[in-house]
């Protein structure tokens, strides 16, 4: 029983201290803030859309294409935490390697912003 | 490292003239050689970047006020493929295992890549012409076509599943693009569509597949699969089975891929939407790729599973046959028509693969060759049909109508391209197809043989019906064909060159498919 204590003791303690951490920015905010509720801000907000209403509407195309262009960058991001981790074990062929995937993610961007993807006019 | 320099480049210093054995103990020196493998592959990939940025930067320029870069576009591809061709074609190494056993370079992978340069670039000369007739000005249709040919490149030397997943997935991602490269046609775009959905759902299952030889090998590796299942008794070993439902989910991927028959309902559809040049490419150059390394998967790598897969190679090519041939007959669209031919030309394929024997993988390869000539050629016929009248719309049957006399040039190499699909004796196809008749059955597979010959005089009525349509049946208005442009005329003469050629002297053809086929067995 003890070593439960022992390993999840950490755990426990990250538990109560995001509770408790939650509890004092929510009720700071609550009861230091000047509230002044309107439609538009007690509204539900999700990704800019109405989240209760009839799902075969049209909307722009364009969403798509910023999504997709920021999973790019998101997973360049993904790729050099590990990269980062571990840079003392990977040699110089490593570091060469991330850095030739940058450049050609950059050719990418650069393609992307002459190309005039990124304007929303 | 020192197991890799044990084992393969060792055994191997006879073949390799170029260095010393000092130089081999340099572990720098050993990474220069893999990247002087990748040569190529590097070349090509730094060409597509370069390529990119030029693009980007000159077609927005106003004070070059926006040119187009279609033309001078398409003479730089066909330049940089030619320019692969010839570092491939340099290649002194004549096998090698690169970063951690994940690619190979053998004689079977350089051979395939050669073919498959050689091929896209025929089809980039031909299709040049069509691209700017319908008004395809988007220079990323080049780019498109160079990145799918990098993705099979990279796929013939795989030596992992991961790679081999990673270049499946490259090069197909370019092809639904290229589907879908008329942006202002529903049909194209509605191929596009049907393709990239139908598509992703084998590689899904092929992705699958893969996890059920990790999860009960713990390896992804081609070599360690070599050496883990040879001589397994799939009786006896408790690991069979997982990896046979593994490797029925591989084999269901490669027959959607290869458009074989209960999985081929994607392919007349994709190849009547979309636009001509890329339904060339479609048809002519993937699937040499494809081929290569599912047979290095299954004839050398899972070799000890012969029984589960024979069976379904059997039952795949009776039926890709059999549909290819029956339902060609109803079609009215030449697209159509030419996408059942060859579904029914892959049932013959897979027949040789079934064979199972170095004379069934060599006339296999061969076949594959000859096929990829008889459909350049026979594709620079559909791009050269175009007449006032049905410049605009997809062909049909009757557009072929009296080409004949109006062009007997053109009638005739349709003509000499037809026979030789049909498999009509002065013309190489008859040789590449009785090559796959006699490895089936000196490997007994009598029924299977037999089906597929029945079926073949069924195709070559319909083949036979088109050259009739061209030579006896008269249009109503006078027709008037444009003239043939030069890339066509080139590819048409060429490709009947080589028809007639390899009738009369196979050999070089055989010895070239039987160095590929040594290489598996």
């Amino acid at each position: 029983m003890f070593f439960l204590v022992e390993e999840y003791y950490p755990i426990l303690l990250l538990l109560f201290v995001s509770i408790g951490l939650a509890c004092i920015i929510l009720g700071a905010s609550y009861f230091l803030g000047i509230q002044k509720p309107d439609t538009e801000k007690v509204s539900v907000y999700e990704c800019g859309f109405d989240p209760y209403e009839d799902s075969r509407n049209k909307f722009d195309v364009r969403f798509y294409l910023i999504a997709i262009l920021f999973i790019v960058f998101d997973l360049e991001a993904l790729f050099l935490f590990p990269w980062a981790v571990s840079l003392s074990h990977i040699g110089s062929m490593g570091f060469w390697t991330m850095i030739d995937f940058i450049f050609e993610l950059v050719v990418g961007f650069v393609y992307v912003w002459k190309i005039g993807a990124l304007d929303w006019e | 490292m020192d197991f890799l320099l044990v084992n393969y480049i060792l055994p191997r210093l006879d073949l390799i003239e170029l260095f010393n054995l000092n130089q081999f103990m340099d572990f720098t020196l050993l990474q220069q050689n893999y990247f002087k493998m990748f040569l190529p592959e590097v070349f090509l990939s730094t060409s597509i970047f370069i390529l990119c940025l030029h693009a980007s930067l000159i077609v927005t320029s106003r004070r070059l006020s926006y040119p187009l870069v279609m033309q001078s576009f398409g003479k730089l591809s066909v330049l940089i493929l030619f320019l692969t061709f010839l570092l491939v074609n340099n290649n002194a190494i004549l096998f090698m295992l690169t970063y951690q056993n994940t690619f190979i370079f053998d004689l079977l992978s350089s051979n395939v890549k050669q073919i498959i340069l050689i091929g896209a670039l025929f089809c980039i000369i031909i299709s040049e012409n069509s691209l700017i007739k319908q008004q395809i000005n988007n220079f990323e249709y080049f780019l498109l076509v160079l990145s799918a040919v990098l993705g099979l490149l990279f796929l013939v030397s795989s030596y992992d599943m991961l790679s081999l997943y990673l270049a499946i997935e490259m090069q197909s991602l370019c092809l639904y693009v290229l589907a879908a490269a008329k942006k202002d046609s529903s049909f194209s775009t509605e191929a596009g569509l049907k393709y990239f959905i139908l598509s992703s759902f084998s590689s899904a299952l092929l992705l699958f597949g893969i996890s059920f030889l990790y999860g009960s090998t713990g390896t992804t590796n081609f070599d360690n699969f070599h050496l883990l299942f040879a001589g397994i008794d799939s009786e006896t070993s408790s690991l069979t089975q997982s990896v046979e439902i593994a490797l029925i989910c591989i084999m269901a991927a490669f027959f959607f891929k290869i458009a074989a028959a209960p999985f081929h309902m994607w392919s007349p559809d994709v190849y009547e939407g979309s636009p001509t040049s890329s339904t060339i490419f479609f048809a002519v150059v993937p699937k040499i790729a494809l081929f290569a390394i599912f047979l290095r998967l299954f004839q050398f790598i899972f070799a000890s599973f012969e029984e589960l897969f024979l069976f379904a190679l059997v039952f795949f090519s009776i039926a890709s046959v059999i549909s290819g041939s029956f339902v060609a007959l109803r079609q009215k669209k030449l697209k159509r028509l030419l996408a059942y031919s060859s579904i029914s030309h892959v049932g013959y394929l897979l027949l040789a693969f079934a064979a199972n024997s170095l004379e069934g993988t060599q006339s296999l390869f061969f076949y594959l060759v000859i096929y990829m000539i008889t459909s350049l050629c026979l594709w620079s016929v559909v791009l050269s049909l175009d007449t006032l009248t049905n410049e605009k719309r997809s062909k049909t049957l009757i557009d072929l109508a009296s080409v004949g006399s109006v062009n007997p040039y053109l009638g005739f190499g349709a003509m000499l391209a037809f026979f030789s699909l049909a498999g009509v004796p002065p013309l190489a196809g008859f040789f590449a197809k009785m090559e796959i008749f006699l490895s089936a059955l000196s490997s007994s597979l009598f029924f299977a043989s037999t089906v597929a010959i029945l079926s073949s005089v069924v195709a070559s009525y319909y083949y036979i019906r088109l050259i009739k349509t061209m030579y006896f049946e008269k249009k109503r208005e006078n027709s008037f064909i444009f003239p043939v442009n030069r890339a066509c005329s080139l590819t048409i003469s060429v490709a009947v060159f080589f028809l007639l050629y390899f009738f009369v002297n196979p050999y070089l053809l055989l010895l070239l498919a039987q160095k590929m086929a040594l290489c598996l067995f």
